[in-house]
C-alpha cells in the first residue's frame, strides 16, 4: 500500500468532493431567493429600523460597543480565550517548524481549514472570536505591560483613509496561496505566508496600536464581519440575545469594506468554479497561457468581477437623499455579508467537518513520530453528508438562500434610510438584482461543481 | 467480448482500504473497452464493495491514452456507480503512475502498452485521476 497522502501535490487540501447540487434543487433555491426579494422589498417596513451606518449611528457604532463589551466581559473568560490562542498558535508554530513537508503534518489543516474555514463558522455562532483568541493581540499587549505602554496607542494614529484597505489585500493573498499557487500545500510556502502574516501584525501592532488589528487583521475582518451575525452579544458584562440583522447593521463603513467583501465571495465563488468539469478542460487544453496564468486571472476577474457589479448596482440606485452616492457602496456592503456566509457553509461543510476531524487525528502526532499526544489519532471523519447527499444537497440551497434573504432584508432596511422617499422602492432595485445575480451565480456553480 | 478475463491478485494493501479497491488486471489486454460492454460483473472482484442499489452489469469503462507528454481524456466528467468497479483501460507509450484522489489517495502504476485496472469508488461524491508527471485532470469521475 502507497498512501498517497504523503505525496505532497497540486491538488490542495481535501481529495473526494462533493457531488453536484441537483438542478431542480438549484432552480427552486433560485427561484425562491428571487421571490422572497421582491417580497421584502414591497412588503417589509418602510422606516429603518436598525443602525443607518451614518451620523451619529455610526460614531456610536460597533467598535464602542465591542470596546464596552470586551472591558465588561468577566476577566476570566477574557483570559481563558488569550491562553486557548496562545496554546493554538503555539502549536500551530510547531507544526510548521518542526513537522514534515507532508499533508499527513496537522499544520495544513490547522491553517486551510480550523483557521481560514472554521473560524468563520465560530463567529457566526459566537461573535468576533479572533479578536477574543488573536495570539497577535496578545503578544501585543504582552509587550506593552513589559514596556509599560497601552497596548491600544501605538506611534502614530492609524490612518481613517486606508480602513479596510490591508485587510482586503491580506485576504487576497491568503486565497492566491491557497488557490492559485502551485505551491499550496507546500510547507515553505504556508509557513512562509504566515510567518509574513505575524511580522505584519507585530510591526503593525506596534506602530498603529492595536487599532490596526481590527482594520488590518485579515482574519480578525473576517471573523468580526461574521461575527456581527452571531444571535448574542455581551452587553454590560452579561449575555444578550440580539437580532443577528441588527447586530450586522453595526458594521462600521470603513474605505476597504467592499474589497473585503468582494474578495471573501470572488474567492470562495473561484474555488467552486476551478473544480468545476468545464475549467478543468479549458485550462488544460488552453495554448497560450498555462494554468497557473488563467487561474490568476480568474480569480482576481472574480473578486474585481463582485465588487465591480456590487458598485454598478449602488451607482444606479435612485437618487440620493442627504447621504453622498459615492458612499452607497461602503454603506449597503455589509448586507452581502450573509450571501457571503451562506455560500461559505455551502461549499465549505463538508470540509470543515470531514477535514477538521481528520486534523484534529493528525494533530495528536504533530511532528510525524507515531505519537498520540491529545488521544485523537484514532478519529476518523465518517463522511456522513457525502452518505446522504439530498441531504448535503438541500442544506446548501437553504444556507445560499437564508443567506440570500438576509441580505434582501440588510440592504433594505440600510436602503430606506439612504434613499429619499420617492426612490425608496425603485432605487433598491438595480441592488436587488445584483443580489440575485450572486445568489443565482452561486447556485449555478454548486450545481456545476 | 473479453468477458473471460484474468483478474492479477488485489494489489498487495489496497484491500485493507474500504474506500478503494485498486485491482491490476495482469497481463490482459482490452482490444474493445467500449463502455457498453462491460458485463464483467461476475469476473470482477466487487465482493469487497459495501454496493447496494446499482445494477451489476454497468462496469463503466474509461479509455486513457497516454502519448508522449498528452493524455485523453483531458478533464472529462464521467458518471459512475458508487460501490461497482469502474475499468481503467489505460494505452501508454511508457510507463508512469495514475493518482486517484479519493480518501485516502491511491496510486495505480501503470506500464507501456494496454491494460485494464479496476478502481471502486465506495463514497458518492467526486473522484479526480491525476497524472502528476503531466499535471493534469484525465477525467472527474462523479460517483452515485
Amino acid at each position: 500500500m502507497t498512501p498517497l497522502d504523503v505525496v505532497v501535490d497540486a491538488h490542495g487540501i481535501g481529495g473526494q468532493s462533493d457531488l453536484p447540487i441537483p438542478l431542480s434543487l438549484a432552480i427552486a433555491g433560485a427561484v425562491a431567493a428571487l421571490v422572497v426579494s421582491f417580497t421584502v422589498l414591497v412588503v417589509a417596513w418602510q422606516a429603518p429600523r436598525w443602525s443607518s451606518g451614518v451620523g451619529e449611528d455610526a460614531d456610536a457604532g460597533p467598535e464602542d460597543a465591542a470596546e464596552a463589551g470586551r472591558s465588561s466581559r468577566p476577566s476570566y473568560v477574557v483570559a481563558a480565550a488569550r491562553v486557548l490562542g496562545m496554546v493554538l498558535f503555539l502549536y500551530t508554530a510547531a507544526t510548521a517548524v518542526f513537522g514534515e513537508d507532508q499533508l499527513t503534518n496537522p499544520f495544513f489543516g490547522i491553517v486551510y481549514v480550523w483557521w481560514w474555514v472554521g473560524l468563520v463558522f465560530a463567529s457566526a455562532l459566537l461573535g468576533p472570536v479572533w479578536r477574543a483568541i488573536s495570539p497577535m493581540r496578545t503578544i501585543n499587549l504582552g509587550l506593552a505591560r513589559i514596556s509599560r505602554g497601552d497596548p491600544d496607542r501605538g506611534v502614530v494614529e492609524y490612518p481613517e483613509w486606508l480602513g479596510y484597505w490591508p485587510a482586503a489585500v491580506g485576504l487576497y493573498t491568503f486565497v492566491w496561496m491557497e488557490l492559485v499557487s502551485e505551491s499550496a500545500v507546500e510547507l515553505g510556502t504556508v509557513r512562509l505566508w504566515c510567518a509574513l502574516y505575524v511580522a505584519a501584525m507585530l510591526i503593525g501592532g506596534a506602530v498603529f496600536g492595536s487599532r490596526f488589528y481590527e482594520r488590518a487583521d485579515p482574519f480578525e475582518v473576517y471573523s468580526s464581519l461574521v461575527g456581527r451575525l452571531a444571535p448574542w452579544q455581551v452587553v454590560d458584562g452579561r449575555v444578550r440575545a440580539r437580532n443577528p440583522l441588527a447586530g450586522l447593521a453595526t458594521t462600521p463603513p470603513l474605505p476597504g469594506l467592499v474589497a473585503v467583501v468582494a474578495v471573501l465571495f470572488g474567492s470562495t465563488a473561484f474555488d467552486s468554479f476551478g473544480e468545476s468539469a468545464y475549467w478543468v478542460r479549458t485550462v488544460q487544453g488552453a495554448e497560450e497561457l498555462t494554468k497557473f496564468q488563467l487561474d490568476n486571472l480568474a480569480l482576481l476577474g472574480f473578486c474585481v468581477g463582485a465588487g465591480a457589479l456590487f458598485a454598478v448596482g449602488c451607482a444606479l440606485m435612485g437618487g440620493a437623499g442627504s447621504v453622498p452616492r459615492s458612499s452607497f457602496p461602503r454603506l449597503l456592503a455589509h448586507s452581502i455579508v450573509p450571501i457571503v456566509a451562506g455560500y461559505i457553509v455551502a461549499h465549505y461543510l463538508t470540509l470543515f467537518v470531514d477535514t477538521g476531524i481528520q486534523t484534529l487525528a493528525r494533530a495528536s502526532d504533530p511532528f510525524g513520530k507515531g505519537w498520540d499526544i491529545l488521544g485523537t489519532a484514532s478519529l476518523a471523519p465518517t463522511y456522513w453528508f457525502s452518505y446522504h447527499p439530498s441531504v448535503l444537497a438541500t442544506i446548501k440551497v437553504a444556507a445560499v438562500v437564508i443567506g440570500h434573504v438576509a441580505a434582501a432584508v440588510a440592504a433594505h432596511d440600510r436602503a430606506i434610510g439612504l434613499l429619499p422617499r420617492r426612490h425608496q422602492i425603485t432605487g433598491q432595485l438595480p441592488l436587488l438584482v445584483v443580489m440575485v445575480g450572486y445568489t443565482a451565480g452561486g447556485l449555478y456553480l454548486l450545481f456545476n461543481a | 467480448m473479453s468477458n473471460a478475463r484474468c483478474l492479477g491478485p488485489v494489489r498487495s494493501g489496497a484491500a485493507a482500504i474500504v474506500v478503494l479497491a485498486v485491482v491490476a488486471l495482469a497481463g490482459c489486454t482490452t482490444e474493445d473497452p467500449e463502455p457498453t460492454n462491460g458485463s464483467g460483473a461476475s469476473d470482477s472482484p466487487s465482493d469487497t464493495a459495501g454496493s447496494t442499489s446499482a445494477s451489476p452489469d454497468a462496469t463503466t469503462a474509461v479509455e486513457i491514452t497516454f502519448e508522449g507528454d498528452q493524455v485523453t481524456p483531458s478533464g472529462e466528467r464521467v458518471e459512475v456507480a458508487v460501490g461497482e468497479p469502474v475499468e481503467l483501460v489505460v494505452t501508454a507509450d511508457a510507463p508512469g503512475e495514475l493518482h486517484v484522489h479519493s480518501d485516502p489517495e491511491q496510486e495505480i502504476a501503470y506500464e507501456e502498452g494496454t491494460r485494464s485496472y479496476l478502481l471502486q469508488i465506495d463514497r458518492p461524491g467526486v473522484v479526480e485521476v491525476e497524472s502528476h508527471d503531466l499535471g493534469e485532470v484525465i477525467v472527474q469521475l462523479e460517483a452515485r
